[in-house]
């Protein structure tokens, strides 16, 4: 039956042998620490991050960013060799935390090192693992504490750029002030304002906003898992805009599927203003211009009926 | 306040969703009681679970291309049983073998697809979808298409009938009788992988086979004549399917609140309890008798 000549006795101790080859593999690899120019390497989880980190670090730091691409949904994203290589170089690491971002901890885990400065908005925030919604980087609080502690974090890997981080800063915190007034701006300029939602993508960004939410949250987060949302779900969200409850159709513009086409369709029929919101940074964008970008295209809906389909 | 208000959530009859499920559900339980008492008759239950679990392949890459998963499992059921035609008819000692291997291919494949579909595509929930189903979310604009090919895959079987049913009970004397058994079973094989797409858009690709095979299987435990065995598991099937929509719908008001449970797992319990039930009737009446 079996070839006489590949007899166990030749054939262990070369699968033996290939075994600690692949064990030598393992241990090795993933040592080397901080850019060879000086610089400080750093990586953002998500885009939006990497932008802040690019805006308080300059010239000092090299930042990278895992995910940019905004057709790809982060929710379902699966790490690849090179992001793994990218985090067990990095100094500083910005994540967003709540199972968002699960496969940074499973990277960092990976391939752990002292010198890394791992700072995760939701722990920044102290916000439970219970948060129900991930999407921190639109609360108003979440990038000025980003922000600050990525200037500590930099300071302390180089100290002699200390006064050029915290000027960095301080022209973030200035720069992100017509924001967060626009916010405070619409909640009394159209109090009462509602809007349906898929997702819950934008919806710190709606509740800083004063805008109700008509949407239950068991629905959202049917949508955002992928699972179906129940018939009288589907129903709900469509009397929304049949007995004109709702003054626009928040939605997810990066990830759409028969039930957002469903709702756009059902929006569009019944004359209701469509904004699409994204779930990472678009091109062309700092972190800061997008996020009022977001606001003027909810207030166009709102004041003006009118429709914001892309940035 | 009636029974009704019990057993029909509020807002049942009025659903546009519960309207395009209890159709494509109704025509899929159909075809699923047609071609798979003949399924169950030629032992082929394996086929069928491998066209089931291969459509996956095709539901993945229309996802990935923005095209409906039904055009996808139709596409790829139909290649993968005229390959499995060709591989079968060679060598008859092989053909698990075969099957599988061609099988683990195509699961890869789907594998690689549905990591596009997360990564690259825009496309949400496609993994979910694909596999298990989601009755729930099928577009009106696709019952033309479902009534279609179910009509054609009925219409296959009762063309066939005569000339199929002797070929499955005995093929040498359908032979002797002048009937080209291998075309006859070649034209099964794509009813089948007909059968087999639709059952996986209403349960998904994974458990398509129960409904396929299920219903069939009570069925001819009740009785040995093949047409009264179609319309017992076709009625079967039609009740599992309803069934399980309406408690679907209604598991809304079930912890945990407000999300539904899915309707596949209804529909394939009840295939399953309905089959069990059978098997009690068979013992009984064999008891009796």
């Amino acid at each position: 039956m079996t070839n006489p000549r590949l007899g166990a006795r030749r054939v262990l101790p070369v699968l033996c042998l290939a075994m600690l080859a692949a064990l030598a593999v393992a241990g090795c690899g993933g040592s080397a620490s901080g850019a060879a120019d000086g610089k400080i390497s750093a990586v953002g989880a998500e885009n939006e991050y990497a932008n802040v980190i690019e805006q308080i670090g300059g010239k000092y730091v090299d930042v990278s960013a895992v995910l940019s691409d905004p057709n790809t949904d982060p929710h379902s994203f699966e790490a690849s060799v090179s992001v793994a290589q990218q985090v067990a170089r990095a100094d500083v690491v910005v994540q967003n935390g709540l199972g968002y971002d699960g496969w940074m901890e499973k990277i960092e885990s990976a391939s752990a090192s002292d010198s890394r400065d791992v700072i995760d908005a939701q722990e920044l925030l102290g916000l439970p693992d219970s948060t129900p919604n991930p999407h921190l980087w639109y609360k108003p609080a979440t990038m000025p504490a980003v922000a600050r502690q990525l200037a500590a974090d930099f300071s302390e890997l180089q100290p002699q750029h200390k006064a050029y981080f915290e000027a960095n800063l301080a022209k973030f915190e200035a720069s992100l002030r017509p924001w967060l007034n626009g916010l405070k701006e619409f909640s009394t300029k159209f109090p009462g304002a509602a809007v349906a939602t898929t997702e819950p993508v934008a919806d710190y960004l709606l509740e800083a906003a004063g805008i109700e939410n008509l949407t239950p949250f068991t629905m959202q987060a049917d949508v955002m898992n992928d699972a179906d949302p129940a018939p009288q779900a589907v129903a709900l969200q469509e009397s929304f805009f049949t007995e004109g409850k709702a003054d626009a159709f928040v939605y997810n513009q990066q990830v759409t599927d028969s039930i957002t086409e469903k709702f756009l369709g059902a929006a569009a029929a019944n004359g209701v203003p469509v904004v699409g919101v994204y779930e990472t940074m678009p091109a062309g964008y700092t972190y800061q211009r997008w996020m009022e970008a977001e606001l003027t295209a909810l207030e166009e809906a709102v004041a003006h009926g009118k429709s914001t389909e892309a940035l | 306040m009636s029974l009704g208000f019990f057993v029909f959530a509020p807002g049942f009859w009025d659903n546009e969703a519960v309207h395009v499920a209890l159709a494509v559900g109704t025509a899929v339980a159909i075809v699923a009681g047609v071609v798979g008492v003949f399924t169950v008759m030629r032992g082929q239950s394996f086929a069928g679970e491998s066209l089931g679990d291969i459509g996956t392949t095709g539901g993945s890459a229309a996802a990935l291309v923005g095209a409906g998963p039904l055009a996808g499992f139709v596409a790829v059921d139909v290649l993968a049983a005229a390959a499995m035609e060709l591989v079968g008819v060679q060598r008859v000692r092989g053909r698990d073998l075969a099957t599988g291997i061609v099988l683990g291919a195509a699961i890869g494949l789907a594998a690689f697809f549905l990591y596009l579909d997360s990564t690259q595509g825009s496309g949400n929930g496609s993994t979910v979808t694909i596999l298990f189903g989601s009755i729930f979310a099928i577009s009106s604009a696709t019952i033309p298409a479902v009534v279609g090919l179910a009509a054609l895959a009925v219409t296959m079987i009762v063309v066939l009938y005569r000339p199929l049913l002797l070929a499955t009970v005995s093929p040498e004397m359908a032979a002797a009788r002048g009937i080209p058994v291998r075309l006859v079973g070649a034209l099964y094989l794509l009813a089948l992988a007909l059968a087999t797409a639709l059952a996986a858009i209403t349960i998904g690709t994974i458990l398509s086979t129960a409904l396929l095979i299920g219903p069939a299987a009570a069925a001819l435990r009740l009785t040995r004549r093949p047409l009264r065995a179609m319309l017992g598991a076709t009625a079967i099937g039609i009740g599992a399917v309803w069934l399980g929509i309406l408690l679907a719908y209604d598991s809304y008001h079930w912890p945990p609140h407000e999300h539904g449970w899915p309707v596949s797992f209804f529909v394939v319990a009840l295939v399953f309890l309905g089959y069990l039930a059978s098997g009690l009737v068979e013992w009984r009446r064999e008891r009796g008798a």
